[in-house]
């Protein structure tokens, strides 16, 4: 369980990150999203207890960071960014003063040691040197540092940079099987991995939340509008833009054009369907029966998290 | 203390699995060997006294204490591991007393290694036992000093070469400083001022084989005040 309450932080007097206030509960994995310079790493160095918030508070497990940072780093497992490794050790001298640093002893060291191994891939390593391991690699090394303690929290600022398709694949796996018992933090630019593992999104811009929410939600919040694409087969060779004015709730015309002397490529703006409401697809099919055409594609765009993203951080640079 | 010596280990293990601890005390054994042997011509002279020997040490200290400690915290900084290591659950006070022990550890191992020096000069002569040891002890004390005062310019620095140079010229400073009363013809409380905070003045009575408390207890408060100012800035930092 984290909270922050109206978390402030500047450096040198120019304020990183204004007044950021969230929750995120235990089996929870939460995405903290936004361009370079917006807050996500320097929330995480304040709940790490690498730096103290200039105001307001940041909670772990109830735990205020700047009255008691060692109990707050004992329950926390952290990767940074830049995965910082001692290059001289060998993997498991490294995991083993990680081990030193945790307090962890005869069996259940062990344990965890083999666990975290397992986990991330390193058990074909443990006896190369940090500096002759490739990124992929250290990445997890990184990661079996976070996660050898079995931190009730786990922060983890981009995870999988570096990696390639399959390990971030067996990355996000794990990320996600870790966080239905814990409480996980990261923070990514990609914007897949939240969808594909996130039960929360904040997406922060300029040291402010710009949004919040499930990733789905905020989808929905955000669209306002269905956009439909729709790929007809026209009966007769022409075809007048003009008839799809006879569709129920029809709100503009995107785009229109002709494929082939048959086919017409359409792209239409509806009003979001609201439960109980037609969806917009249903009116279209209806308006396509009526007037004797044949549908040969209907597609709902969904407005994706990058258009979010972009929407959200360009309007925000107003504010 | 666990987390001390964790820290201690992983800087010592660091140190061996790289070749400059190796090097650095190779070179001091080489150097401090052929300043005995053949500039102070050990064995023309024919006496049976290691003073000479001994009596360097405070400047070939200003250059090995340096190399030992210009990596601590400068290298931490250049990997990155600085974040790891401060958002592991150790108190500054453990980071900062772990670097140094694991520091002073290797200068001990370096003047352990001489040894064999007194050794083979006992075969030649009758030596001192008691003076030797206090000579060690006195070695022992000012490079715990000096320790100290490499590790926290260390914590000062952006980088390693820095760290050693800006420590070399602080500790050959606080070496070669009892010499300018001398030289300036300075005298009453500005040379004894100067005096007292040399470390190589408070080295004489341990080479001559006398053990003084006031000595004992300037080193020990050097490395104490050092050790607590790296301390100090590692919890400013995080408030900046």
């Amino acid at each position: 369980m984290i909270e922050l309450r109206e978390l402030r932080k500047s450096y040198g007097g120019v304020e990183a990150v204004h007044g950021v206030s969230f929750a995120a509960e235990t089996g929870s994995v939460l995405g903290l999203l936004g361009p370079n310079g917006a807050g996500k790493t320097t929330i995480m160095k304040v709940l790490t207890g690498y730096h103290f918030p200039s105001s307001g508070t940041a909670l772990v497990d109830g735990v205020d960071v700047a009255e008691d940072p060692i109990a707050v780093k004992r329950r926390v497992g952290y990767l940074p960014e830049s995965v910082p490794l001692y290059q001289d050790l060998t993997v498991s001298e490294y995991l083993d003063f990680a081990a030193d640093a945790r307090g962890l002893e005869g069996p259940s060291r062990a344990a965890a040691l083999e666990r975290a191994i397992g986990a991330c891939g390193l058990s074909g390593v443990t006896r190369k040197k940090v500096e002759d391991l490739s990124k992929g690699y250290r990445q997890r090394l990184g990661l079996a540092q976070a996660i050898l303690h079995d931190p009730p929290i786990l922060i983890l600022d981009e995870p999988t940079t570096g990696l390639d398709p399959n390990q971030i694949i067996e990355i996000r796996e794990l990320i996600r099987s870790l966080g239905k018992s814990k409480t996980v933090i990261l923070s990514t630019h990609i914007l897949q991995e939240v969808e594909a593992i996130c039960s929360s999104v904040i997406i922060l811009n300029e040291g402010r939340i710009a949004a919040q929410g499930a990733p789905s939600e905020i989808g929905e919040a955000l669209k306002g509008e269905e956009r439909i694409r729709l790929r007809l087969k026209t009966v007769s060779a022409t075809f007048d833009q003009g008839r799809l004015s006879g569709i129920t709730g029809l709100r503009s015309v995107a785009s229109c054009r002709a494929e082939s002397a048959e086919v017409v490529v359409a792209e239409l703006v509806m009003p979001p369907a609201k439960s109980g409401d037609i969806e917009a697809g249903e009116s279209v099919f209806d308006w396509a029966v009526a007037s004797g055409l044949k549908i040969l594609e209907l597609e709902r765009r969904r407005l994706s998290l990058e258009e979010i993203f972009v929407k959200l951080t360009q309007e925000g640079e107003g504010r | 203390m666990k987390n001390v010596l964790a820290i201690a280990r992983r800087e010592i293990k660091s140190a061996f699995n790289s070749p400059v601890a190796y090097a650095v005390i190779l070179s001091y054994l080489v150097f401090t060997g052929i300043y005995l042997y053949f500039i102070r011509g050990f064995y023309a002279v024919g006496q049976a006294d290691l003073r000479d020997y001994f009596s360097i040490m405070p400047v070939v200290l200003a250059f090995l204490a340096p190399a030992l400690t210009m990596r601590s915290w400068a290298e931490e900084r250049r990997l990155g591991t600085y974040e790891l290591l401060l958002t592991l659950p150790f108190t500054e006070g453990q980071l900062v007393l772990g670097k140094f022990l694991s520091s002073f550890a290797l200068a001990a191992i370096a003047l352990l290694l001489t040894i064999p020096v007194p050794l083979m000069a006992s075969l030649l002569g009758s030596f001192d036992t008691g003076v030797l040891i206090t000579q060690y002890l006195g070695v022992l004390l000012e490079a715990a000093a000096a320790v100290a005062i490499g590790e926290w310019i260390s914590s000062l620095a952006k980088n390693q070469v820095s760290a050693f140079v800006g420590s070399v010229l602080v500790l050959l400073a606080l070496v070669l400083v009892d010499k300018v009363s001398g030289f300036l013809g300075l005298g009453g409380v500005v040379a004894s001022v100067i005096d007292w905070i040399s470390l190589a003045f408070h080295y004489d009575s341990f080479s001559r084989g006398v053990i003084d408390t006031r000595d004992l207890a300037y080193y020990l408060s050097a490395a104490v005040l050092f050790l607590y100012l790296s301390a100090w800035g590692l919890t400013r930092r995080k408030w900046s």
